[in-house]
């Protein structure tokens, strides 16, 4: 007979095995957002996440004006220099709602924490996720409704796994879409503090990477390799359920990663990768009282490297855009104030690219991540700027679930063809680091 | 008379049914030193994982020839069976170690009806008339019975 203290030690063991060796799924993000393990997902699995952080901004203001612009104050409000948030708190459920039929599986997700998603407008909060998967033709999973557009690593990857706290300037201003104003919005001046609206101008949420739209995907194994593939089709409307024009967003997406172990976020391997994105947008950038929008290209695209092996994380990746160029919050029609010459950027171009590197320092709790981006802006143009970032930042991990993130983000902004204390160069300037702590727990 | 012999051919057919879906397995493992059957009956994906871990902790500690599992599965918990179950590969890898695998036909027959069409079961998935009733009838045999 088996005793007690044996049965319990077989239900220990056994316990501690299935959180180390949970079923196998695919482990690019298309698939971990977007499908269940077949035949052991729950009806529904609740889930979520929560991230209370503090900035601190070191910028100085304009000596000459006493003025703050959009850099030197912490979002997304925009009224101060230092402040406490829960930046996010996610609430979602996951899971197939009839679990008997294994093909079909859903995902929600809604965010009720302060950022660039529910503070615009003055929301309190978004859906940002709510999507139905059928997996029933083998190849060719389709996924319909609100869902994380096939892209960019940094914004594709779930959030509550990033390594650093704030995005990179390239993917914080190239992809991360803002809307333009329904109608011509005038630019907003330095603000002085302390400051009784902030700067940001924006009546409309970001995009948060994400879209409204059918997506095809699948994941296909090749002995320790493992193929991806992502064709979707969306409203280019971020997180606005409903169409503003009639122009749809087309999205291109592959990867290939040899796998060398592990699941989930954080398994071990070579990824490669490369997408692309097109779509146009309405935009009234005439300052005449009429609504006269045109319509401009967006198109984005890029392509990247991640590797993970043991304790060692190496990312790199390259980003260009042509096309709705956001060149900042307080420009919520993307051009230079008509006071004065300066870059549109509804037809302008950029480009940027970032290089990341995190060690997980053996037999400790502490992860060390070093980052450095580039941004050029409005390439080619007399207002180009060019935004320089080296992050140093530090992880601990309390537990699988809860982590301190703490970084500190040297920026260095510069307006490449005025000189030194010259037009835009004089509030560049003052531009100094930015300090952020924050916590994350997932439950 | 002719009743009387009727009785005995039903009797000894669904005797011999039951003998046939439901046969213990003991003589694959003349060895065995400890008989235990696994149930798993719950909705909850977990424990899909947890009986699998339990019978391999159990081949693992005592010798694949030294302990005889049976896994019944019934009610929500037949889906740890279905043929494209993500735990499939487990499936066959305790296969090949001698663990067998129970279907209830019962709750087949009820699923059948939700579906529209009979659940593909994994090809190791041996039906057993009631899920209950077989480890009633291993129980009667010896095992014993865990619920992980």
């Amino acid at each position: 007979m088996l005793n007690f203290k044996l049965k319990r030690n077989l239900l220990s063991c056994a316990l501690i095995s299935s959180c180390l060796l949970s079923p196998v799924y695919a482990a690019d993000w298309l698939s971990l957002q977007g499908t269940e393990p077949e035949s052991t997902a729950p009806r529904i699995k609740t889930w979520g996440f929560i991230q209370a952080q503090y900035q601190k901004d070191m910028s100085d203001e304009r000596a000459s004006t006493g003025g703050y612009i959009p850099p030197k104050l912490i979002g997304p409000n925009l009224t101060s220099q230092e402040q406490f948030n829960v930046n996010r708190a996610r609430l979602g459920a996951r899971g197939a709602g009839f679990p008997l039929d294994g093909k079909v599986n859903y995902f929600f997700l809604a965010e009720f924490g302060n950022n660039a998603i529910t503070a615009p407008g003055g929301g309190a909060a978004r859906i940002t996720d709510a999507s139905i998967t059928l997996n029933h033709i083998k190849g060719a999973r389709i996924r319909a409704g609100l869902f994380k557009t096939p892209g960019a690593e940094e914004g594709l990857q779930a959030i509550h796994v990033f390594d650093y706290i704030n995005f990179t300037a390239v993917s914080n201003q190239l992809l991360l879409e803002r809307f333009p104003n329904q109608q011509y919005t005038a630019n907003a001046a330095p603000v002085t503090l302390p400051a009784p609206t902030g700067l940001a101008a924006f009546d409309q949420p970001v995009g948060a990477f994400r879209d409204v739209g059918i997506q095809v995907f699948d994941t296909f194994a090749n002995d320790d390799w493992e193929h991806s593939y992502a064709v979707m089709m969306g409203n280019g409307n971020g997180l606005n359920f409903g169409d503003n024009d009639d122009n749809k967003d087309t999205y291109l997406y592959w990867s290939s990663e040899k796998v060398f172990g592990g699941e989930g976020p954080r398994r071990q391997g070579l990824k490669l990768f490369a997408w692309t994105q097109t779509g146009k947008r309405y935009l009234d950038n005439t300052n005449d009282s009429t609504h006269n929008p045109k319509k401009y290209n967006r198109d984005r695209s890029g392509l990247g490297a991640k590797y993970v092996k043991s304790a060692l994380r190496l990312s790199a990746e390259y980003m260009k855009g042509d096309g709705m160029i956001f060149v900042g919050p307080d420009k919520p029609t993307f051009d230079i104030n008509g006071a004065g010459p300066g870059g549109d950027g509804s037809t302008a171009e950029a480009s940027g690219w970032y290089m990341d590197a995190g060690y997980r320092i053996p037999a400790s709790k502490w992860e060390v991540d070093v980052r450095y981006d580039i941004y050029n802006r409005l390439e080619g143009d007399q207002f180009e700027f060019e935004f320089k970032t080296l992050t140093l930042g530090a992880q601990y991990h309390i537990n699988k679930k809860t982590r301190v993130n703490m970084e500190y983000a040297d920026r260095n902004i510069e307006a490449v063809n005025f000189a030194s204390g010259a037009g835009p160069n004089a509030e560049l300037e003052g531009v100094k680091g930015r300090l952020a702590v924050q916590l994350t727990h997932i439950f | 008379m002719q009743k009387l012999i009727w009785l005995y051919a039903a009797f000894f057919y669904l005797l011999g049914t039951q003998f046939a879906i439901a046969a213990p397995a003991t003589d694959d493992k003349p060895f065995a030193e400890q008989k235990i059957v696994l149930q798993i009956s719950d909705p909850d994906p977990f424990k899909q994982t947890l009986v699998l871990n339990v019978a391999s902790n159990l081949i693992k500690h005592y010798g694949q020839d030294k302990v005889d599992v049976e896994i019944v599965a019934f009610g929500p918990g037949l889906r740890l069976l279905f043929k494209d179950n993500a735990n499939s590969p487990r499936i066959d890898g305790l296969s090949g170690s001698g663990v067998r695998f129970a279907a209830c036909e019962n709750t087949i027959a009820g699923m059948t009806k939700q579906l529209g069409h009979a659940p593909e079961l994994h090809s190791s998935a041996t039906h057993v008339s009631a899920g209950v009733v077989r480890i009633i009838d291993l129980q009667g045999q010896g095992y014993k019975l865990i619920k992980p």
